[in-house]
């Protein structure tokens, strides 16, 4: 379909077209906003990584029965729909959320400072929402970890920065892989999220996806979700070939 | 090492705020006494709960999304019951093909299926709630049917052949042999594609229709042009609430565990 010309009275009119493809292409406003998914998304990636990384670690480290206890407790948020998640944060970010008002009352501003509808708010909400993906996804991989390789590398006079970085952080590799690949095909995708939290101005690829179908441009719809999916697929094909999981199984 | 393992534990109690914060801070909002929030709240209501089941739409979205997530989930379990047993006794090209294609929604952007289940029913003259219900059934499938598959890697398929031999019929088979010993999974599955269609938004957004809308659609729609009326944290909460309840009756019934472990 998205090779079709648009129509007004059918879904789309009879001629074979690639326009609406060379339309994404030489717009300066989808070329700005294609860039601006991908710098969005690969931040947030990051930043669950680097946050997510840590909490799984130290919940596997922990010996009690808590360990599953944390882990339960992050398999609760996930399950609660994005919109309301997204309301949580409007509610904490906007101009009369919890954070104004506490910053006001302490003295520490004297007018509310706009973090929500801002480029901050739709990575704070986007990575907050996706994090607990990533934790589950590294702390199942660190749990098939033996404790004995790490007191292995120890009792050969390996200090624990040497043996994380050349025991425990490769072997974590299939957990860090479906981690960011959770995250990054599902803030791709994240359209309520970045609607509520990022207002009108701070369209993603996935923001015009949408405006698309709402007008009723049928083909330019179809073209735009053939390019969000080109970028999920080539991603994610990427992240594999980075990091390569399979690597640690002997295979590859 | 001392600002490492300094960084740790609070990175961590910070990955914590920032997920269940949120939620309750809904929750506290739903509970507030004012025409507005206020922070720190001055007190407790039930107001905007009485306020949610005055409101017809918000009633009928709320009913909406039980009966469809019900319905939904109750036929994506069948279907991935029936096609998890098929690929354990099929191994094969075909039966990597319909693994394949069972868990293909979980890999797809959602925003992209909505989109294009839209242009089908628009193409084929599917009314709404039948395609509502399609979508949402499509939706639950990949969490049903990995969790059921899994589940039947520790079973023993011999034991039909056992009952066969015996005389008892495919049916009599599947619902005195298979069922019992797959059964935790089988609720598990159910229970995820129920979750999966409930909070569901990606695919609702596009697939409602005049008067029909789920409860997460609402939300959203409240959200964008009346964000400051609170009977929408009394939606949120209940939409939190319901969940948690059967995170709870679920987590007991097979096991806190094998919930951690499917997902």
């Amino acid at each position: 379909m998205s090779l079709h010309e648009p129509s007004q009275a059918d879904l789309y009119g009879d001629g074979i077209t690639l326009r609406n493809y060379a339309e994404i292409w030489n717009d300066p406003f989808y070329v700005t906003i294609i860039l601006r998914t991908l710098r969005t998304t690969f931040f947030i990636v990051v930043t669950a990584l680097v946050v997510g990384y840590a909490a799984a670690y130290t919940i596997t480290r922990i010996k009690s029965r808590w360990r599953v206890i944390l882990l339960v407790v992050l398999l609760f948020p996930p399950m609660v729909t994005n919109v309301v998640r997204a309301y949580g944060w409007i509610a904490l970010l906007g101009r009369q959320g919890v954070l104004n008002t506490t910053l006001m009352s302490a003295g520490l501003t004297s007018h509310p400072i706009s973090i929500l509808y801002t480029f901050d708010a739709v990575v704070i909400g986007l990575m907050t929402i996706l994090l607990p993906f990533m934790i589950v996804s590294i702390a199942n991989s660190l749990n098939t970890i033996e404790q004995t390789y790490g007191e292995a590398a120890a009792s050969l006079g390996a200090g624990p920065v040497r043996t994380f970085l050349h025991v425990t952080l490769p072997l974590s590799t299939p957990g860090i892989t479906s981690g960011v690949l959770l995250v990054f095909l599902l803030s791709l995708g994240a359209y309520v999220t970045i609607a509520l939290l990022g207002g009108p101005r701070q369209k993603l690829l996935v923001s015009l996806v949408y405006d698309a179908v709402i007008s009723f441009q049928w083909p330019r719809a179809a073209a735009l979700s053939f390019v969000l999916l080109a970028i999920a697929l080539f991603g994610a094909g990427l992240i594999q070939m980075t990091l390569r999981p399979s690597r640690i199984s002997g295979r590859g | 090492m001392k600002p490492l393992s300094l960084a740790l534990p609070v990175l961590t109690g910070l990955a914590y705020l920032v997920t269940i914060g949120p939620i309750a801070m809904v929750v506290l909002i739903a509970f507030s006494p004012d025409d507005f929030f206020e922070f720190p709240p001055t007190g407790w209501s039930l107001r905007w709960f009485e306020e949610f089941f005055r409101l017809e739409s918000m009633r009928a979205a709320f009913s909406l999304s039980i009966l469809l997530a019900l319905g939904a989930a109750t036929l994506s379990t069948a279907f991935s019951a029936m096609a998890a047993l098929w690929v354990v006794r099929h191994p094969g090209w075909w039966s990597g093909l319909v693994q394949g294609l069972f868990l293909a929604p979980l890999i797809f952007p959602a925003i992209i299926l909505g989109v294009a289940l839209l242009l089908f029913y628009k193409q084929l003259g599917i009314p709404v709630l039948p395609g509502l219900i399609i979508g949402h059934v499509l939706v639950g499938l990949p969490y049903s049917f990995r969790v059921i598959l899994v589940s039947l890697h520790s079973y023993d398929l011999t034991q039909e052949e056992a009952s066969a031999s015996l005389g008892a019929g495919p049916l009599r088979t599947f619902l005195l042999i298979t069922l019992p010993q797959i059964w935790p999974g089988v609720i598990a599955g159910w229970f995820f594609a129920f979750i999966e269609s409930f909070g569901n938004i990606n695919i609702s957004l596009f697939l409602s229709g005049p008067g029909l809308a789920t409860l997460p659609v609402e939300i959203f729609a409240y959200l964008q042009f009346q964000g400051s009326r609170l009977v929408i944290a009394a939606a949120s909460a209940l939409q939190i609430l319901l969940i948690l309840v059967l995170l709870i009756i679920f987590g007991q019934l097979i096991g806190v565990d094998r919930v951690a472990r499917t997902r």
